[in-house]
């Protein structure tokens, strides 16, 4: 879902036309869909740099882990999941809203790496990780842009 | 339902991919089209009453519809026919806001020809009402604003028959 079905949705419940605040919420996210292609780009672009200088620096702080205990596997599919946060994250973006990230990747997220015996924490800094090697690809306006949705994932594993 | 966005989305998931550069583009010329949607979007709520009246005053209301034995006529079936034009008329402007006719279909369009059928209304003075709108929409709006609620209107109308 999108910052703008959502905004027909709410007018929809109520059977009336999008109110005036409503069409200057869409107005802002269309205006701003220069900078959303721009960030969908640099995260598509460099999800593999993202995901490698991210489990580096993870693994340094956090040594004891799944995706480093030398099982290649392990690793592979914990950083296979990484790159996927990283296009939810470029989906979200261009939707003005979290709902894609919601929708396909964390509800339920928890229940999930818990059955996987992931540890929860570790997997927190993993995505702390990946948000700081992500914002450092971009300028301070795009950074600000993005970094709230790598928050809502670390907000939904804890 | 979805919207320009999330259908391009959606589809990139189900394989696993970023945007491509279709997409991109795509989404690119829905953002470009943004604004004539928010201006449209403003001009028909602001009309939507009047709209409707010079709909129906161009397409049903000096037929034999609105005469006694007609579907129109009694104040009841009037009111009806009014409130159903009404919200062709906003949900096309929802479709119109999203780039995408899906919700349409959820909304408008599941169902109706068997209702319709079965309460006794005429689907072609429907279609003829519908096509005013789109006529009366495009007077409002303008040429480039007009052809887009038209993709909508033409939707209904072809869910219809």
């Amino acid at each position: 879902m999108s910052i703008v079905t959502e905004l027909i949705l709410n007018a929809d419940s109520e059977a009336r036309y999008p109110a005036p605040k409503e069409i200057r919420i869409f107005q802002d996210y269309v205006r701003t869909g220069e900078q959303r292609i721009r960030i969908a780009s640099i995260l598509a672009e460099n999800e593999q740099r993202i995901v490698q200088n991210g489990s580096a620096k993870f693994w340094e702080r956090c040594p004891v882990t799944p995706s480093n205990s030398g099982n290649e596997r392990k690793t592979a599919s914990c950083q296979r999941d990484q790159g996927w946060y990283v296009r939810l994250i470029a989906y979200s973006v261009l939707a003005g809203s979290e709902k894609p990230l919601e929708e396909i990747g964390t509800i339920g997220i928890k229940e999930m790496y818990n059955s996987l015996e992931i540890p929860l924490r570790n997997l927190v800094e993993a995505m702390r990780c990946l948000k700081e090697e992500a914002v450092s690809l971009m300028s301070p306006e795009d950074a600000v842009e993005v970094a709230p949705y790598f928050d809502y994932i670390i907000r939904a594993l804890s | 339902m979805q919207d320009a966005i999330t259908a391009l989305i959606n589809s990139s998931d189900v394989q696993g991919r970023y945007l491509d550069n279709a997409s991109v583009q795509k989404l690119k010329s829905y953002f470009d089209s943004g604004e004539m949607r928010a201006r449209t979007a403003i001009a028909i709520s602001a009309n939507a009453t009047s709209l409707v009246t010079r709909a129906v005053a161009q397409s049903l209301m000096y037929t034999d519809i609105t005469a006694p034995g007609g579907n129109m006529y009694t104040c009841r079936r009037y009111a009806a026919c009014i409130r159903d034009l009404d919200y062709f008329l906003r949900y096309a402007t929802y479709a119109m806001l999203a780039g995408d006719p899906s919700i349409l279909d959820e909304r408008i369009l599941n169902g109706l020809r068997e209702t319709y059928n079965s309460l006794g209304v005429p689907i072609g003075a429907t279609i003829r009402a519908v096509q005013a709108m789109k006529d009366v929409t495009t007077d409002l709006v303008g040429a480039e604003a007009g052809k887009e609620m038209g993709v909508y209107f033409d939707y209904i109308a072809a869910g219809l028959s």
